[in-house]
């Protein structure tokens, strides 16, 4: 893989022929994506979601010492106002020091979509740097200087050499991109054109064999493990827990990290993703570029997929036999405190939603806690996700709804499969409450669900939720969604255009 | 319906400066965009329904944003995703995005059920020349309640957006009427979201006008409906509790319907809650006696609760020096009542909105008047991080002298963002303007008497807090 020399990488919808405009069965699902007949991405009726700046900002926002400047109209990147206060707290547990979420706008009007808005990106760089001096000053690049044609990249060349923080690019206007994902790849070539590279070693005054013998060892002992910025500081504790039982070391990026944790990740020995949605575009160059072989295969969710992730990686450093044992232990401790959780959750009927690799992780670890999944609908998706998907249990049943959002299709498919829970994302979740469902989070950045920690966590989590549901009851009995009654009676895929002829568009 | 005129946004943009620099870029701005300010006024409205056409990231964006800084405003009826949505792509900025705007709108009507739907515009569909306009006419021509705005978000912030929609709802909704009801009011000037506190004020004043006797549409408070909102143009007067927000839509009102209106500033606490009541009394020429009856008897309710304060704010000594920071409603309001009724000392005042000259003044003249003579000093300044610096210039740093006249101790009110410099500054902090992050906020008001006591309440709670 090698697109870093072009100023823009390729959307996922023509990178990896991503669909997000889907419905039928997990079976169905699978089986057109592996003859390559999955190609949705257009409705008929549509609602809002977010587009790839957004989704860049949930990334980039995380990064400590870093101003973000958003080049667009005063509204774009608004989202961060939301996140002002949080994103202090998140960082100060990675670092006590951080500064917090900074980020300014060049608030371009319409006279600046006319004569560019070039000078006013120049004149934010400098305001970040005088006022912050932060080690990286990153550009989110919206619709209208995209449209407009301003050169950033041009610029910034430029500018450069006469600012002290590293200027990173990240090309992200919403309306290049109908797969909101393509925002992880615009983030990371940003960072990889402009933060990764090799460190300057310098030679010992004093040779030091020993020294250097040991530095060697530690390189080869480390990983670069990748997060994602809906997990949380637990979730990665978790992780790290386990890769230290194997006695490897773990440099933590992209989220939450220092600028300078782009430069260490050259130096790994192993890159290992939780998200092959998140991560194949970084770690892919990374293997083009300095050598570095990765893992890329599952999200650490539950017993089974915790498991293989570990045994992936410890297969790599030849530790199959001592990741075996461990997992044997940490197994059977995790079977026995479930077991009375597992007696309130068997045979519950749940519902997820979310990004495709967790959802289908989640799917598979609630199955390994005897419930039943009804139904399960994702943002987008591409062939990462086929075998997750393939090893689901009832897969010729169970419903599965590929879709960015669009509440429409949730409310309907709610109200005919009635689940006992649903697992949803933000900004999802209270729609199903509305129509009376307890509803537990997916994801949480301040909660723990990675690992066997985590699946434990689910448990008891879920066994609570459900043990009073008057809060969403009690809406659902006071609120109504707004659809006509009559959508509910139709096919609650009836607005995806599965022509072929426009339908790929 | 014309849009607001650009040039005086662009105008603002190109000649403010501070110490030398335009304020054209914005560090953390406290409002989204034209767009913003149409849809979280829009999902305000009963019964609307949005239909945004533009990117699919926009109506996202714009519900994040309110949400989280709006006190958790939440989706509402059809806010937040479930917000309809043309999402163009490329293909449509290329080719053009009528037809799929059509398209939406048919099915819009099919699937999602409102009394009126809202068609409002983004920046890459204006750019491209989309006629959003026509399309929704083909609509409205056939009976269906479909209105339309250009709200692209480089038009303005979301204070304009807030504008725009009351002008395209008093012109294109608003029934033209010779039959005036003249018990009935109008009020706005309070913009949903970016007042967090916004439906629990329109109701505080609602119920005060009622005390005067007189029947108050509001359009997005509590119990409001379209019909009222329909029949607006029978009201008497049209009460604007802003000197800059709704101000072009009243202007319409009184072109379109007659209706003429005042604009009065946000009155929180009784002295400015007195002083509210005096000016709409002599505008609708009530009897003085009937109003100063009124004021006696919230002012004894007020104070039969501020009473109980005699002790601890004495015993402890609870005044401050207080920083405040808010938009041009807001920075005026909550120095008025720290000052005038809480016998604080606000130091500095920052306005965080972007005004013109004209509107500064306008705001300015609203510090003027304290009735315990305090004059906090003002400035209009966008950027979050910029007040520290204003402080070190009017309150002298300590430079290792003995005894030294500290700004201590002090109060920050502002919004989550202000929580950084009363950090700084080891002050205490509420968050009470846009955005409110860490606050949940539902039918909370600060406006009028009752709101004066939750105000209290509120501040007066984070300095016990530790007791």
């Amino acid at each position: 893989m090698d697109y870093i020399k072009q100023k823009t990488p390729p959307v996922r919808e023509d990178r990896l022929r991503a669909c997000n405009a889907f419905g039928g069965t997990c079976c169905d699902l699978v089986g057109a994506s592996r003859s390559g007949c999955l190609y949705g991405l257009k409705r008929a009726f549509a609602q809002t979601y977010t587009c790839q700046l957004g989704l860049s900002l949930a990334i980039l926002n995380t990064l400590r010492d870093a101003v973000i400047i958003i080049h667009g109209p005063i509204g774009c990147g608004g989202s961060n106002i939301a996140n002002a206060g949080l994103a202090k707290n998140l960082q100060r547990l990675r670092d006590p020091r951080a500064r917090g979420l900074i980020w300014l706008s060049t608030n371009l009007t319409e006279i600046d979509a006319i004569r560019g808005g070039e000078d006013k990106l120049k004149e934010a760089i400098w305001y970040a740097e005088r006022e912050f001096r932060p080690r990286a000053i990153i550009i989110v690049n919206s619709c209208v200087p995209a449209l407009i044609g301003d050169d950033i990249d041009g610029l910034v060349e430029g500018l450069q050499k006469e600012v002290s923080a590293t200027i990173v690019p990240v090309h992200c206007p919403g309306f290049k991109a109908k797969i909101m994902a393509s925002a992880y790849d615009a983030v990371y070539h940003g960072a990889l054109r402009n933060l990764v590279k090799a460190p300057a070693y310098y030679d010992r005054v004093l040779p030091d064999d020993l020294e250097e013998l040991k530095e060697k060892y530690s390189r080869s002992r480390t990983v670069n493990l990748l997060n994602v910025s809906s997990m949380s500081r637990q979730d990665e504790l978790e992780l790290t827990r386990l890769l230290q039982a194997l006695d490897l070391k773990v440099n933590l990026l992209p989220c939450y990290a220092h600028p300078d944790s782009f430069e260490d990740a050259t130096e790994a020995a192993l890159s290992v993703s939780i998200c092959p949605t998140h991560d194949d575009y970084f770690i892919g160059h990374l293997q083009a570029k300095y050598g570095i072989p990765f893992i890329l295969r599952t999200i650490p969710l539950g017993i089974k997929h915790t498991s293989a992730w570990l045994l992936d990686i410890a297969r790599f450093f030849g530790l199959e036999k001592e990741a075996q044992q461990l997992i044997a232990e940490e197994t059977r401790q995790l079977q026995e405190a479930l077991a009375p959780y597992r007696q309130v959750l068997q045979g519950k009927r749940a519902f997820i939603g979310g990004g495709e690799i967790r959802v289908g992780a989640t799917a598979a670890l609630l199955q390994e806690l005897g419930m039943e999944v009804l139904g399960l609908r994702i943002y987008h998706y591409d062939h990462f996700a086929d075998e997750i998907y393939d090893e689901l249990n009832g897969k010729e049943t169970m419903v599965v709804n590929v879709a960015t959002s669009q509440p429409f299709e949730q409310a309907n498919l709610l109200a005919k499969l009635k689940p006992d829970i649903y697992l949803g994302h933000v900004g999802l979740n209270g729609w199903a409450a509305k129509q009376g469902i307890p509803v537990c989070p997916v994801y949480g950045v301040n909660n723990l669900y990675m690992g066997y920690a985590g699946m434990f966590e689910i448990a008891r989590r879920l066994v609570r939720i459900l043990k009073n549901p008057s809060f969403n009851r009690n809406l659902a009995a006071h609120t109504r969604l707004p659809y006509f009654a009559k959508w509910y009676q139709e096919n609650p895929f009836a607005y995806i255009d599965n022509n072929v002829l426009t339908g790929n568009k | 319906m014309d849009a607001i005129p650009l040039t005086r946004n662009f105008l603002v943009n190109n000649q403010l400066r501070w110490h030398g620099m335009t304020t054209g870029i914005i560090e953390r701005p406290r409002f989204l965009c034209a767009l913003g300010g149409a849809l979280s006024t829009l999902n305000a409205l009963p019964g609307a329904v949005p239909i945004i056409h533009a990117s699919s990231g926009c109506g996202g964006n714009i519900y994040q944003a309110y949400n989280g800084g709006a006190g958790y405003l939440g989706s509402g009826y059809c806010g937040g995703l479930a917000l309809p949505s043309s999402n163009v792509y490329e293909e449509e900025i290329v080719f053009g995005g009528e037809n799929r705007l059509a398209e939406q709108i048919a099915n819009t009507l099919k699937v999602v059920d409102g009394e009126l739907y809202f068609v409002v515009t983004g920046c890459m569909t204006e750019m491209i020349g989309d006629d959003a306009r026509a399309v929704a006419s083909r609509f409205r021509d056939q009976g269906l309640p479909v209105l339309v705005a250009d709200t692209g978000g480089f038009r303005g912030n979301s204070y304009q957006g807030y504008d725009i929609i009351l002008q395209t709802l008093f012109r294109d909704f608003v029934a033209r009427t010779s039959c005036q009801e003249n018990k009935t009011l109008n009020l706005w000037g309070i913009v949903p979201g970016q007042d967090v506190f916004w439906k629990g004020n329109l109701q505080s004043l609602k119920t005060l006008l009622g005390n005067l006797g007189y029947q108050v549409n509001t359009f997005f408070g509590e119990g409001e409906t379209l019909a009222n909102l329909q029949n607006a143009a029978r009201a008497t007067l049209n009460i604007v509790v802003s000197d800059t927000y709704g101000i072009g839509a009243a202007k319409v009102f009184a072109e379109v319907h007659g209706v003429p209106y005042i604009s009065v500033p946000l009155p929180i606490g009784p002295t400015a809650t007195g002083q509210f009541l005096r000016t709409v009394g002599a505008t609708l020429e009530i009897a003085s006696k009937f109003v100063e009856r009124l004021i006696r008897i919230e002012e004894d309710r007020y104070y039969s609760y501020y009473e109980r304060l005699a002790d601890i704010y004495n015993d402890i000594d609870l005044q401050r020096y207080a920083i405040v920071l808010g938009d041009a409603n807001y920075a005026p309001a909550l120095a008025r009542f720290l000052a005038d009724d809480l016998g604080w000392l606000p130091e500095l005042a920052v306005v965080t909105d972007i005004l013109d000259e004209h509107d500064r003044e306008l705001v300015r003249q609203r510090f003027q008047d304290f009735q315990s003579g305090i004059q906090p000093r003002v400035v209009f300044d966008s950027n979050a991080s910029r007040v520290a610096g204003y402080l070190n210039e009017y309150w002298l740093r300590n430079r290792g002298q003995r005894y030294y006249d500290a700004l201590s101790p002090a109060f920050v009110l502002g919004s989550i963002y202000d929580r950084d410099l009363a950090e700084t500054l080891g002050a205490a902090h509420l968050s009470v303007t846009f955005p409110v992050t860490n606050r949940i906020v539902l039918d909370r008001s600060y406006a009028g008497y009752s709101g004066g006591l939750r105000l209290t309440e509120d501040i007066l709670s984070v300095l016990v807090a530790g007791r």
